[in-house]
């Protein structure tokens, strides 16, 4: 009796600890659990500027490809099951930084989901993922889990700390030690091939050029001061389907002049060679290599 | 870059490709993919705060004496079909005063 008391002791006190812990099997618990939608009813600009950004389509590329399709078919990849239905979550080390939440709340059953939705090519379901409000301002807000402890559950982190915040599920806005720092960009924007995974991967590498060839240059400004400026855009641009936009971006970033000079080059004695020189010059000022991501 | 007579003909025609290339390190065929990606082993990108110079050198055709040239700038995204043109300069260049 004794023994069953203190059972149900330990059941009552493990219930909270494992609802806290489940995780998501499917595509739709998953968006589900890192919806954001709640916050456009205050944050209507910053919302509308994400919902343009490719954060808003982690998974979806330029112009809507599902660049992941490769992991999902058979011998594609190194990191390809067999079949969509052995996929785990090792099957797709894109999700590091094109969805976080994947690898803190998702099980292999999502990642089995996800997989035959890959195969399925099935755009409406995998749109509902992506790198939503809460990945930045909760899940990739700290990194000095020593210091200061995981992000708290309920608890958003922001650049500034907000005493009352007018939301049923997020009543706190704590400060992020690296909100607005370079860092907190250059956790997915990285800095070289990533070795953890059994085969490695290398995507961006825009963080490790932004720390090595542009601070070194004398460089200061922060990745937020230029993708984001003075009203915290939340469309980080550029938007690549976008051309317009980017062009514009790039055309602030990248300079081109040209010199030209036409003359008879004497080569060799009595040949004279008719030939047009041009020299270009192409600057950037931006803080990274161009094309990097 | 291109140079073109008066008359619309291409003379010339030459392009530099800047962006950083990978391999698996297991043979050496560039690779895009992320997930086949290990390591650079050459980087043409345009660096931070540098400006990167060129200097073509156009031997003309005989008999032609001034061509067009028009050196642009362009950024391919993902495909060649969707590219951006950033800037493009047109000169005109004769050798005869």
């Amino acid at each position: 009796m004794k023994f069953l008391k203190s059972f149900l002791v330990v059941l009552l006190v493990m219930i909270p600890v494992t609802a806290f812990a489940e995780k998501a099997k499917t595509i739709e618990e998953l968006a589900a659990m890192y919806d954001s939608s709640s916050c456009k009813e205050c944050h209507a600009e910053i919302y509308a500027q994400w919902e343009k950004s490719h954060h808003a389509r982690s998974l979806m590329g330029v112009l809507g490809g599902l660049f992941m399709t490769p992991l999902a078919m058979k011998d594609k990849t190194p990191f390809s099951p067999d079949d969509p239905s052995q996929a785990t979550l090792d099957t797709f080390p894109c999700f590091k930084c094109h969805l976080p939440q994947a690898v803190t709340s998702g099980s292999d059953d999502f990642a089995k989901d996800y997989a035959k939705a890959l195969v399925a090519q099935d755009k409406e379901r995998i749109g509902k993922l992506n790198i939503s409000c809460l990945v930045c301002h909760n899940t990739k807000a700290i990194i000095h889990k020593r210091d200061e402890g995981h992000p708290e559950k309920g608890v958003l982190y922001s650049t500034k700390a907000v005493k009352s915040h007018d939301h049923p599920d997020f009543k706190t806005v704590k400060k992020s030690s690296i909100m607005d720092h370079s860092i907190m960009c250059g956790q997915c924007h990285g800095q070289g091939p990533n070795l953890e995974f059994e085969n490695p991967v290398q995507c961006a590498t825009l963080y490790g050029s932004y720390q090595h060839n542009y601070l070194s240059k004398g460089g200061q400004k922060s990745c937020q001061e230029c993708h984001m400026g003075d009203n915290a855009d939340h469309l980080f641009a550029p938007n690549w389907n976008d051309l317009e936009g980017t062009k514009k971006l790039l055309q602030e970033a990248i300079s081109l002049d040209i010199d030209t000079v036409g003359y008879d080059w004497l080569l060799k004695s009595k040949d004279y060679k008719p030939v047009v020189v041009v020299n270009t010059r192409i600057n950037t000022t931006a803080g990274h290599r161009i094309p990097d991501g | 870059m291109t140079a073109k007579t008066k008359d619309g003909k291409e003379v010339y025609n030459s392009e530099k490709h800047y962006h950083p290339q990978a391999t698996t390190c297991k043979d050496n065929k560039m690779k895009y993919g992320a997930q086949v990606k290990t390591q650079y082993i050459r980087d043409t990108s345009l660096q931070p705060l540098e400006t990167k110079t060129e200097s073509f050198e156009i031997m003309l055709p005989e008999g032609v004496r001034a061509v067009e040239v028009t050196a642009s700038v362009r950024y391919e995204i993902w495909k060649p079909d969707h590219m951006i043109e950033i800037h493009k300069i047109t000169k005109h260049v004769s050798l005869d005063r």
